[in-house]
Protein backbone atom coordinates (compact mmCIF):
# COMPACT_ATOMS: atom_id res chain seq x y z
CA UNK A 1 0.00 0.00 0.00
CA UNK A 2 0.91 3.48 -0.90
CA UNK A 3 1.58 5.70 2.14
CA UNK A 4 -1.17 8.35 1.99
CA UNK A 5 -0.13 10.15 4.99
CA UNK A 6 -1.14 13.69 5.13
CA UNK A 7 -1.55 13.99 0.96
CA UNK A 8 -5.61 14.00 1.88
CA UNK A 9 -7.55 16.42 3.59
CA UNK A 10 -10.94 17.34 4.65
CA UNK A 11 -12.06 20.42 3.42
CA UNK A 12 -15.24 20.88 3.76
CA UNK A 13 -17.94 19.33 6.70
CA UNK A 14 -21.94 20.40 7.29
CA UNK A 15 -24.87 19.70 8.24
CA UNK A 16 -28.68 20.34 8.19
CA UNK A 17 -30.75 21.70 10.99
CA UNK A 18 -30.90 18.77 13.70
CA UNK A 19 -34.23 17.59 15.05
CA UNK A 20 -36.67 15.44 16.74
CA UNK A 21 -39.21 15.40 13.91
CA UNK A 22 -38.00 17.20 10.53
CA UNK A 23 -41.24 17.37 9.04
CA UNK A 24 -38.97 16.24 5.37
CA UNK A 25 -37.67 14.06 3.90
CA UNK A 26 -33.91 12.56 3.92
CA UNK A 27 -32.74 13.80 0.35
CA UNK A 28 -33.98 17.25 2.07
CA UNK A 29 -31.52 17.05 4.77
CA UNK A 30 -28.92 15.96 2.87
CA UNK A 31 -29.19 18.51 0.37
CA UNK A 32 -29.37 20.78 3.24
CA UNK A 33 -25.82 19.47 4.61
CA UNK A 34 -24.22 18.88 1.14
CA UNK A 35 -24.83 22.89 0.29
CA UNK A 36 -23.12 23.32 4.17
CA UNK A 37 -20.21 21.70 3.26
CA UNK A 38 -19.62 22.67 -0.27
CA UNK A 39 -20.05 26.30 1.04
CA UNK A 40 -17.48 25.59 4.13
CA UNK A 41 -14.92 24.42 1.87
CA UNK A 42 -15.71 27.25 -0.87
CA UNK A 43 -16.35 24.58 -3.76
CA UNK A 44 -19.68 24.11 -6.06
CA UNK A 45 -21.23 20.89 -6.17
CA UNK A 46 -19.76 20.59 -9.99
CA UNK A 47 -16.49 19.96 -8.32
CA UNK A 48 -17.67 17.17 -6.77
CA UNK A 49 -17.29 13.83 -8.73
CA UNK A 50 -18.10 11.36 -6.13
CA UNK A 51 -20.92 10.92 -3.85
CA UNK A 52 -20.91 8.23 -0.70
CA UNK A 53 -23.25 7.67 1.74
CA UNK A 54 -24.35 4.58 4.20
CA UNK A 55 -27.59 4.09 5.78
CA UNK A 56 -29.49 1.33 6.77
CA UNK A 57 -32.19 1.71 4.32
CA UNK A 58 -33.44 5.02 5.89
CA UNK A 59 -32.17 7.55 3.30
CA UNK A 60 -31.81 9.04 -0.06
CA UNK A 61 -29.21 7.58 -2.58
CA UNK A 62 -26.38 9.58 -3.45
CA UNK A 63 -27.70 9.74 -7.31
CA UNK A 64 -30.58 11.52 -6.07
CA UNK A 65 -28.83 13.66 -4.03
CA UNK A 66 -26.05 14.28 -6.63
CA UNK A 67 -29.16 14.95 -9.54
CA UNK A 68 -30.92 17.20 -6.93
CA UNK A 69 -27.71 19.49 -6.74
CA UNK A 70 -27.55 19.48 -10.17
CA UNK A 71 -24.40 17.57 -11.35
CA UNK A 72 -23.70 14.63 -12.99
CA UNK A 73 -20.69 12.75 -11.09
CA UNK A 74 -18.91 9.96 -12.06
CA UNK A 75 -19.19 8.17 -9.29
CA UNK A 76 -21.70 7.09 -6.93
CA UNK A 77 -21.97 4.31 -3.82
CA UNK A 78 -24.53 3.71 -1.33
CA UNK A 79 -23.31 1.49 1.54
CA UNK A 80 -25.17 -0.58 4.39
CA UNK A 81 -23.36 0.66 7.18
CA UNK A 82 -23.61 2.65 10.41
CA UNK A 83 -21.15 3.31 13.34
CA UNK A 84 -17.12 3.15 11.46
CA UNK A 85 -18.43 3.49 7.78
CA UNK A 86 -17.81 7.58 8.05
CA UNK A 87 -13.51 6.14 8.17
CA UNK A 88 -14.59 3.28 5.83
CA UNK A 89 -16.24 5.82 3.36
CA UNK A 90 -13.32 8.04 3.51
CA UNK A 91 -10.67 5.63 2.56
CA UNK A 92 -12.33 4.27 -0.40
CA UNK A 93 -12.67 7.95 -1.76
CA UNK A 94 -8.66 8.46 -0.96
CA UNK A 95 -8.37 4.89 -2.55
CA UNK A 96 -10.62 6.03 -6.36
CA UNK A 97 -9.09 9.85 -6.21
CA UNK A 98 -5.03 7.96 -5.77
CA UNK A 99 -5.77 5.65 -8.77
CA UNK A 100 -7.29 8.66 -10.58
CA UNK A 101 -10.81 7.72 -10.54
CA UNK A 102 -12.33 10.90 -9.43
CA UNK A 103 -10.83 14.37 -7.89
CA UNK A 104 -12.83 14.97 -5.20
CA UNK A 105 -15.70 12.84 -3.01
CA UNK A 106 -18.15 13.81 -0.56
CA UNK A 107 -20.33 11.66 2.16
CA UNK A 108 -23.23 12.15 3.86
CA UNK A 109 -25.18 10.38 6.36
CA UNK A 110 -28.82 11.57 6.32
CA UNK A 111 -31.39 10.24 8.69
CA UNK A 112 -34.79 11.10 10.07
CA UNK A 113 -33.85 8.90 13.04
CA UNK A 114 -35.96 10.32 15.29
CA UNK A 115 -39.49 10.36 13.42
CA UNK A 116 -38.65 7.67 10.93
CA UNK A 117 -36.65 4.81 11.31
CA UNK A 118 -35.19 4.65 14.74
CA UNK A 119 -32.12 2.66 15.50
CA UNK A 120 -33.15 1.55 19.59
CA UNK A 121 -35.79 -1.00 17.94
CA UNK A 122 -39.63 -1.97 18.47
CA UNK A 123 -41.54 -2.70 16.29
CA UNK A 124 -40.04 -5.04 14.28
CA UNK A 125 -41.12 -8.22 13.01
CA UNK A 126 -39.42 -10.99 14.87
CA UNK A 127 -39.34 -13.19 12.14
CA UNK A 128 -37.35 -11.14 9.93
CA UNK A 129 -35.43 -10.12 13.25
CA UNK A 130 -34.23 -13.58 13.41
CA UNK A 131 -33.41 -14.24 9.76
CA UNK A 132 -31.41 -10.63 9.16
CA UNK A 133 -29.54 -11.13 12.35
CA UNK A 134 -26.60 -13.37 12.47
CA UNK A 135 -27.17 -16.09 14.52
CA UNK A 136 -31.02 -14.70 14.66
CA UNK A 137 -32.63 -17.73 15.93
CA UNK A 138 -30.50 -17.46 19.10
CA UNK A 139 -30.68 -14.78 20.59
CA UNK A 140 -34.67 -13.24 19.78
CA UNK A 141 -36.29 -16.34 21.31
CA UNK A 142 -34.10 -14.70 24.62
CA UNK A 143 -35.99 -11.36 24.24
CA UNK A 144 -32.40 -9.84 23.34
CA UNK A 145 -33.24 -7.58 20.45
CA UNK A 146 -31.55 -4.08 21.01
CA UNK A 147 -27.90 -3.37 20.56
CA UNK A 148 -28.01 -1.97 23.97
CA UNK A 149 -28.39 -5.79 25.02
CA UNK A 150 -26.25 -7.11 23.06
CA UNK A 151 -23.77 -4.48 23.66
CA UNK A 152 -24.68 -4.71 27.93
CA UNK A 153 -22.92 -8.33 27.53
CA UNK A 154 -19.68 -7.23 26.67
CA UNK A 155 -20.26 -4.35 29.69
CA UNK A 156 -20.98 -6.25 32.65
CA UNK A 157 -18.36 -8.62 31.67
CA UNK A 158 -16.08 -6.05 30.68
CA UNK A 159 -16.60 -3.92 33.93
CA UNK A 160 -16.39 -6.99 35.95
CA UNK A 161 -13.11 -8.01 34.72
CA UNK A 162 -11.43 -4.60 35.55
CA UNK A 163 -13.36 -2.86 38.20
CA UNK A 164 -15.15 -0.44 36.07
CA UNK A 165 -18.45 0.82 38.09
CA UNK A 166 -21.22 2.55 37.29
CA UNK A 167 -20.02 5.57 38.29
CA UNK A 168 -17.18 5.60 35.52
CA UNK A 169 -19.88 5.21 33.00
CA UNK A 170 -21.75 8.08 34.48
CA UNK A 171 -18.21 10.35 34.18
CA UNK A 172 -18.92 10.10 30.67
CA UNK A 173 -22.22 10.72 30.54
CA UNK A 174 -21.18 13.75 33.04
CA UNK A 175 -18.45 14.64 30.57
CA UNK A 176 -20.01 14.95 27.50
CA UNK A 177 -23.28 16.31 28.67
CA UNK A 178 -20.61 19.12 30.42
CA UNK A 179 -19.40 20.04 26.60
CA UNK A 180 -23.52 20.27 25.23
CA UNK A 181 -23.34 22.69 27.39
CA UNK A 182 -21.39 25.25 25.20
CA UNK A 183 -23.04 23.94 21.95
CA UNK A 184 -26.48 25.49 21.58
CA UNK A 185 -27.39 23.52 18.25
CA UNK A 186 -26.86 20.56 21.48
CA UNK A 187 -30.22 18.32 22.27
CA UNK A 188 -28.91 18.61 25.90
CA UNK A 189 -27.57 22.10 25.64
CA UNK A 190 -29.03 23.57 29.05
CA UNK A 191 -29.25 20.44 30.53
CA UNK A 192 -26.40 19.74 32.92
CA UNK A 193 -26.28 16.16 34.71
CA UNK A 194 -24.82 15.89 38.12
CA UNK A 195 -23.59 11.97 39.36
CA UNK A 196 -26.46 12.21 42.07
CA UNK A 197 -29.25 12.83 38.93
CA UNK A 198 -27.87 10.11 37.01
CA UNK A 199 -27.17 7.91 39.77
CA UNK A 200 -30.43 7.81 40.57
CA UNK A 201 -31.66 6.85 37.36
CA UNK A 202 -33.07 4.05 36.88
CA UNK A 203 -31.88 1.03 34.70
CA UNK A 204 -33.41 0.67 31.20
CA UNK A 205 -31.21 -2.24 30.77
CA UNK A 206 -28.61 -2.82 33.14
CA UNK A 207 -25.77 -1.54 33.19
CA UNK A 208 -26.86 1.19 31.47
CA UNK A 209 -29.42 4.20 32.36
CA UNK A 210 -31.19 5.88 29.66
CA UNK A 211 -27.90 8.71 30.13
CA UNK A 212 -25.82 5.70 29.09
CA UNK A 213 -28.09 5.66 25.67
CA UNK A 214 -27.38 7.50 22.82
CA UNK A 215 -29.94 9.96 21.05
CA UNK A 216 -31.99 9.69 18.35
CA UNK A 217 -32.32 12.81 16.08
CA UNK A 218 -33.56 13.71 12.29
CA UNK A 219 -30.73 14.85 10.81
CA UNK A 220 -27.69 14.75 7.88
CA UNK A 221 -23.91 15.48 7.75
CA UNK A 222 -21.48 15.76 4.90
CA UNK A 223 -18.04 15.89 4.57
CA UNK A 224 -15.68 16.61 1.53
CA UNK A 225 -12.89 14.80 0.88
CA UNK A 226 -9.79 15.76 -1.61
CA UNK A 227 -6.30 15.66 -2.21
CA UNK A 228 -3.82 17.57 -0.09
CA UNK A 229 -2.60 19.64 -3.69
CA UNK A 230 -6.64 20.80 -4.93
CA UNK A 231 -6.78 20.89 -0.73
CA UNK A 232 -5.51 24.05 -1.19
CA UNK A 233 -7.33 26.17 -3.71
CA UNK A 234 -10.18 25.38 -0.66
CA UNK A 235 -11.84 28.18 1.46
CA UNK A 236 -11.70 26.09 4.38
CA UNK A 237 -8.40 25.47 6.55
CA UNK A 238 -7.35 22.18 6.00
CA UNK A 239 -7.19 19.13 7.82
CA UNK A 240 -4.71 16.37 6.84
CA UNK A 241 -5.58 13.01 7.19
CA UNK A 242 -2.23 11.17 8.97
CA UNK A 243 -3.73 7.68 8.96
CA UNK A 244 -6.71 5.29 8.59
CA UNK A 245 -7.87 2.00 9.30
CA UNK A 246 -11.06 1.66 7.35
CA UNK A 247 -12.57 -1.31 8.47
CA UNK A 248 -11.16 -4.21 11.15
CA UNK A 249 -13.34 -7.25 12.07
CA UNK A 250 -13.83 -10.39 14.47
CA UNK A 251 -15.67 -13.21 13.98
CA UNK A 252 -19.57 -13.21 14.21
CA UNK A 253 -21.69 -10.19 13.95
CA UNK A 254 -24.62 -9.92 16.77
CA UNK A 255 -23.95 -13.83 18.29
CA UNK A 256 -20.72 -13.05 20.23
CA UNK A 257 -18.55 -16.07 21.91
CA UNK A 258 -15.37 -14.26 22.33
CA UNK A 259 -16.47 -11.24 24.85
CA UNK A 260 -12.66 -10.47 25.45
CA UNK A 261 -11.99 -8.45 22.18
CA UNK A 262 -13.43 -6.00 20.16
CA UNK A 263 -12.22 -5.18 16.30
CA UNK A 264 -11.01 -1.89 17.79
CA UNK A 265 -8.03 -3.66 19.37
CA UNK A 266 -6.88 -4.46 16.09
CA UNK A 267 -7.52 -1.04 14.63
CA UNK A 268 -5.57 0.76 17.12
CA UNK A 269 -1.83 -0.48 16.21
CA UNK A 270 -2.97 -0.03 12.26
CA UNK A 271 -3.60 3.63 12.62
CA UNK A 272 -1.35 4.89 14.89
CA UNK A 273 1.45 2.55 12.74
CA UNK A 274 -0.23 4.98 9.70
CA UNK A 275 0.12 7.97 11.31
CA UNK A 276 3.39 7.25 12.64
CA UNK A 277 2.24 8.97 16.21
CA UNK A 278 1.28 7.51 19.98
CA UNK A 279 -1.25 7.51 22.03
CA UNK A 280 0.13 10.55 24.21
CA UNK A 281 0.35 12.45 20.63
CA UNK A 282 -3.23 12.89 20.43
CA UNK A 283 -5.30 16.31 22.26
CA UNK A 284 -8.51 15.84 20.91
CA UNK A 285 -10.37 13.18 20.08
CA UNK A 286 -14.10 11.83 19.04
CA UNK A 287 -14.65 8.55 20.53
CA UNK A 288 -17.78 6.80 18.68
CA UNK A 289 -20.62 6.94 21.88
CA UNK A 290 -23.46 4.72 20.90
CA UNK A 291 -23.09 3.80 25.41
CA UNK A 292 -21.31 5.33 27.36
CA UNK A 293 -19.58 2.35 27.83
CA UNK A 294 -18.49 1.88 24.58
CA UNK A 295 -16.35 5.15 25.26
CA UNK A 296 -14.59 3.46 28.05
CA UNK A 297 -13.62 0.24 25.93
CA UNK A 298 -12.43 2.14 23.56
CA UNK A 299 -10.03 4.23 25.67
CA UNK A 300 -8.58 1.14 26.64
CA UNK A 301 -8.58 -0.22 22.90
CA UNK A 302 -6.73 2.67 21.56
CA UNK A 303 -4.00 3.19 24.57
CA UNK A 304 -5.48 6.49 26.34
CA UNK A 305 -5.38 4.62 29.33
CA UNK A 306 -4.03 0.59 30.25
CA UNK A 307 -6.40 -1.84 31.15
CA UNK A 308 -8.13 -1.94 34.43
CA UNK A 309 -7.26 2.22 35.04
CA UNK A 310 -9.49 3.82 32.32
CA UNK A 311 -12.37 4.18 34.86
CA UNK A 312 -9.77 6.64 37.34
CA UNK A 313 -8.65 7.76 34.09
CA UNK A 314 -12.37 9.44 33.23
CA UNK A 315 -13.19 9.95 36.76
CA UNK A 316 -10.24 12.37 36.83
CA UNK A 317 -11.95 14.33 34.15
CA UNK A 318 -9.86 13.39 31.36
CA UNK A 319 -12.59 13.63 28.92
CA UNK A 320 -13.74 17.25 30.04
CA UNK A 321 -11.65 20.56 28.61
CA UNK A 322 -8.97 20.80 29.87
CA UNK A 323 -8.28 17.06 30.96
CA UNK A 324 -5.59 15.05 28.99
CA UNK A 325 -8.45 14.22 26.11
CA UNK A 326 -11.19 16.39 25.72
CA UNK A 327 -13.43 13.88 23.83
CA UNK A 328 -16.63 14.27 21.86
CA UNK A 329 -16.48 17.95 22.35
CA UNK A 330 -19.57 19.04 20.56
CA UNK A 331 -21.67 16.43 23.24
CA UNK A 332 -21.40 13.03 21.57
CA UNK A 333 -24.25 11.01 20.34
CA UNK A 334 -25.16 10.74 24.02
CA UNK A 335 -26.07 14.41 24.28
CA UNK A 336 -25.32 16.61 20.62
CA UNK A 337 -27.30 14.33 18.47
CA UNK A 338 -27.06 11.13 16.78
CA UNK A 339 -26.00 10.41 12.68
CA UNK A 340 -24.27 7.62 13.16
CA UNK A 341 -21.11 8.79 13.81
CA UNK A 342 -20.65 11.52 11.53
CA UNK A 343 -21.74 14.48 13.73
CA UNK A 344 -18.14 12.96 15.71
CA UNK A 345 -16.50 13.23 12.58
CA UNK A 346 -17.24 16.84 11.83
CA UNK A 347 -16.53 17.93 15.84
CA UNK A 348 -13.44 16.96 15.42
CA UNK A 349 -12.46 18.15 12.11
CA UNK A 350 -13.52 21.42 13.75
CA UNK A 351 -11.57 21.17 16.88
CA UNK A 352 -8.34 20.27 14.49
CA UNK A 353 -9.27 23.42 12.26
CA UNK A 354 -9.11 25.42 15.54
CA UNK A 355 -12.47 26.70 14.30
CA UNK A 356 -13.60 27.46 18.14
CA UNK A 357 -10.59 29.47 18.92
CA UNK A 358 -11.78 32.64 21.38
CA UNK A 359 -14.34 30.65 22.84
CA UNK A 360 -14.14 27.90 25.98
CA UNK A 361 -15.03 25.58 22.97
CA UNK A 362 -11.86 25.08 21.57
CA UNK A 363 -9.64 22.65 23.16
CA UNK A 364 -6.73 24.72 23.58
CA UNK A 365 -3.04 23.59 21.50
CA UNK A 366 -4.91 20.82 19.66
CA UNK A 367 -2.53 20.08 16.98
CA UNK A 368 -3.62 16.27 16.34
CA UNK A 369 -7.20 14.63 16.50
CA UNK A 370 -8.48 10.74 16.50
CA UNK A 371 -11.62 9.89 16.23
CA UNK A 372 -13.18 6.28 15.92
CA UNK A 373 -16.17 4.31 14.62
CA UNK A 374 -17.47 1.47 16.53
CA UNK A 375 -20.33 -0.64 14.25
CA UNK A 376 -20.31 -3.05 17.23
CA UNK A 377 -17.75 -5.03 19.24
CA UNK A 378 -17.13 -7.01 15.13
CA UNK A 379 -16.41 -4.23 13.27
CA UNK A 380 -14.50 -0.91 13.92
CA UNK A 381 -12.64 2.02 11.96
CA UNK A 382 -10.56 5.17 13.07
CA UNK A 383 -8.69 8.28 11.80
CA UNK A 384 -6.40 10.19 12.80
CA UNK A 385 -6.23 13.87 11.55
CA UNK A 386 -3.66 16.85 12.09
CA UNK A 387 -3.96 20.69 11.15
CA UNK B 1 -52.05 -18.35 27.91
CA UNK B 2 -50.90 -18.63 24.12
CA UNK B 3 -46.93 -18.10 24.17
CA UNK B 4 -46.89 -14.88 22.40
CA UNK B 5 -42.72 -15.10 22.29
CA UNK B 6 -40.91 -15.69 19.00
CA UNK B 7 -40.25 -19.29 18.16
CA UNK B 8 -36.50 -20.01 16.81
CA UNK B 9 -36.77 -20.54 13.48
CA UNK B 10 -35.25 -23.69 11.74
CA UNK B 11 -33.05 -23.16 9.08
CA UNK B 12 -30.27 -25.63 7.04
CA UNK B 13 -27.49 -24.42 9.50
CA UNK B 14 -29.54 -24.78 12.62
CA UNK B 15 -32.08 -27.57 12.74
CA UNK B 16 -30.21 -29.97 14.58
CA UNK B 17 -29.61 -27.45 17.30
CA UNK B 18 -33.63 -26.54 17.77
CA UNK B 19 -34.70 -30.13 16.83
CA UNK B 20 -32.59 -31.49 19.42
CA UNK B 21 -34.25 -29.18 21.91
CA UNK B 22 -37.82 -29.98 20.97
CA UNK B 23 -36.33 -33.34 22.28
CA UNK B 24 -34.54 -31.70 25.46
CA UNK B 25 -31.48 -32.73 24.01
CA UNK B 26 -28.74 -30.24 23.84
CA UNK B 27 -26.55 -30.79 20.34
CA UNK B 28 -23.04 -28.82 19.38
CA UNK B 29 -22.05 -28.32 15.87
CA UNK B 30 -18.38 -29.08 15.89
CA UNK B 31 -15.84 -28.82 13.14
CA UNK B 32 -14.10 -32.09 12.23
CA UNK B 33 -11.31 -30.15 10.76
CA UNK B 34 -10.07 -28.03 13.61
CA UNK B 35 -12.03 -29.45 15.97
CA UNK B 36 -13.43 -26.53 17.30
CA UNK B 37 -17.35 -25.90 18.59
CA UNK B 38 -19.15 -23.72 15.89
CA UNK B 39 -21.83 -21.91 18.16
CA UNK B 40 -24.05 -20.12 16.52
CA UNK B 41 -23.76 -23.29 14.30
CA UNK B 42 -23.44 -22.06 10.60
CA UNK B 43 -22.61 -23.54 6.34
CA UNK B 44 -18.99 -23.66 7.62
CA UNK B 45 -16.88 -23.30 10.55
CA UNK B 46 -16.61 -19.61 11.63
CA UNK B 47 -12.76 -21.09 12.65
CA UNK B 48 -11.09 -22.52 9.87
CA UNK B 49 -14.06 -22.15 7.21
CA UNK B 50 -13.86 -26.05 7.23
CA UNK B 51 -17.37 -27.69 5.57
CA UNK B 52 -16.73 -30.86 7.56
CA UNK B 53 -19.06 -30.70 10.20
CA UNK B 54 -20.96 -32.88 12.67
CA UNK B 55 -23.50 -32.37 15.35
CA UNK B 56 -22.24 -33.91 18.93
CA UNK B 57 -24.62 -34.88 21.35
CA UNK B 58 -24.49 -33.72 24.75
CA UNK B 59 -27.33 -35.22 26.65
CA UNK B 60 -30.00 -33.24 29.14
CA UNK B 61 -28.13 -32.87 32.29
CA UNK B 62 -26.34 -29.37 31.24
CA UNK B 63 -24.42 -27.09 33.91
CA UNK B 64 -22.60 -23.91 33.35
CA UNK B 65 -22.03 -20.71 35.17
CA UNK B 66 -23.23 -17.13 34.53
CA UNK B 67 -20.32 -15.24 32.34
CA UNK B 68 -21.94 -12.06 31.58
CA UNK B 69 -25.73 -11.09 32.34
CA UNK B 70 -27.63 -7.91 31.55
CA UNK B 71 -31.00 -7.04 33.18
CA UNK B 72 -33.62 -5.92 30.89
CA UNK B 73 -36.85 -3.57 32.79
CA UNK B 74 -38.11 -2.89 29.09
CA UNK B 75 -39.49 -5.21 26.63
CA UNK B 76 -38.34 -4.84 23.49
CA UNK B 77 -40.11 -7.45 22.07
CA UNK B 78 -43.99 -9.11 22.04
CA UNK B 79 -44.35 -11.62 24.84
CA UNK B 80 -41.55 -10.27 27.47
CA UNK B 81 -44.34 -7.86 28.49
CA UNK B 82 -44.88 -10.55 31.77
CA UNK B 83 -41.26 -11.23 32.42
CA UNK B 84 -39.92 -7.71 33.61
CA UNK B 85 -36.85 -7.16 34.46
CA UNK B 86 -35.82 -9.99 32.07
CA UNK B 87 -32.26 -11.10 32.91
CA UNK B 88 -30.73 -11.96 29.53
CA UNK B 89 -26.92 -14.19 30.12
CA UNK B 90 -24.27 -15.72 28.76
CA UNK B 91 -24.07 -19.35 30.22
CA UNK B 92 -20.79 -21.15 29.76
CA UNK B 93 -20.69 -24.44 29.50
CA UNK B 94 -19.31 -26.18 32.44
CA UNK B 95 -18.20 -29.31 29.86
CA UNK B 96 -17.25 -27.37 26.76
CA UNK B 97 -15.88 -24.07 28.31
CA UNK B 98 -15.61 -22.29 24.66
CA UNK B 99 -19.39 -22.44 23.89
CA UNK B 100 -21.46 -20.13 25.56
CA UNK B 101 -24.85 -19.99 25.29
CA UNK B 102 -27.60 -16.87 25.13
CA UNK B 103 -30.53 -17.69 27.57
CA UNK B 104 -32.27 -16.24 29.99
CA UNK B 105 -31.43 -17.08 33.74
CA UNK B 106 -35.23 -17.79 34.96
CA UNK B 107 -37.24 -17.20 38.75
CA UNK B 108 -33.80 -15.09 39.81
CA UNK B 109 -33.98 -12.00 40.57
CA UNK B 110 -31.66 -8.93 39.69
CA UNK B 111 -30.49 -9.04 43.18
CA UNK B 112 -28.97 -12.43 43.11
CA UNK B 113 -28.07 -12.40 39.47
CA UNK B 114 -23.73 -13.02 39.07
CA UNK B 115 -21.33 -13.78 37.08
CA UNK B 116 -19.18 -16.81 37.91
CA UNK B 117 -23.12 -18.21 39.32
CA UNK B 118 -23.65 -21.71 38.85
CA UNK B 119 -27.04 -22.56 36.64
CA UNK B 120 -28.45 -25.60 35.38
CA UNK B 121 -30.25 -26.08 31.99
CA UNK B 122 -34.06 -26.16 31.34
CA UNK B 123 -36.56 -26.72 28.84
CA UNK B 124 -39.13 -24.21 28.41
CA UNK B 125 -41.68 -25.77 25.82
CA UNK B 126 -42.56 -23.04 23.73
CA UNK B 127 -45.86 -24.91 22.22
CA UNK B 128 -46.97 -28.38 21.80
CA UNK B 129 -44.01 -28.66 19.86
CA UNK B 130 -41.25 -26.63 20.53
CA UNK B 131 -38.79 -25.83 23.19
CA UNK B 132 -35.54 -24.01 23.89
CA UNK B 133 -33.41 -24.28 26.72
CA UNK B 134 -33.40 -22.34 29.45
CA UNK B 135 -31.45 -21.93 32.75
CA UNK B 136 -31.85 -21.92 36.16
CA UNK B 137 -30.07 -21.03 39.38
CA UNK B 138 -28.36 -24.43 40.88
ZN1 LIG C 1 -12.70 -25.69 11.88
Amino acid sequence: MSNIKDRYAIVGVGESERSKNSGTTPLHLALDAARAALNDAGLQAKDIDGFMSYSENDSCTSHQLATYLGVRPKYVKDIMGGGSSTEMLIADAVGLIETGQVNTVLIYRSMNGRSGVRMGGGGWDVNLLQSVIEGGSFIIPYGAASPSQWFGLFATRHMHETGLTQEHLGHVCLSFYEHAQRNPKAFFYGKPLTMEEYKNTPYLSYPFNKHDFCLESDEANAIIVTSAERAKGCKSRQVYIMGLSARQCVSHAHYWNDLSEVAADYVAPEVYKMAGVKPEDIQVASIYDCYSWVVLRQLEAYGFAPRGEVGHFVAEGNLRMGGKLPSNTAGGMLSEGYTHGMNNVLEIVRQVRHEYKGTDRQVENCEIGICTGWAGPDMAGAMILRN
Amino acid sequence: MENQKPIPLKNQDNSPYWEGADRHELILQKCDSCKAYSHPPGPSCAKCGSTELSWERQGNDIHGKVYSYIISYRPFLPGFQDDLPLIIAIVELEKVKEVKLIGNILSCSPEDIAIGMPVKMIWKKMNEERSIPQWISE
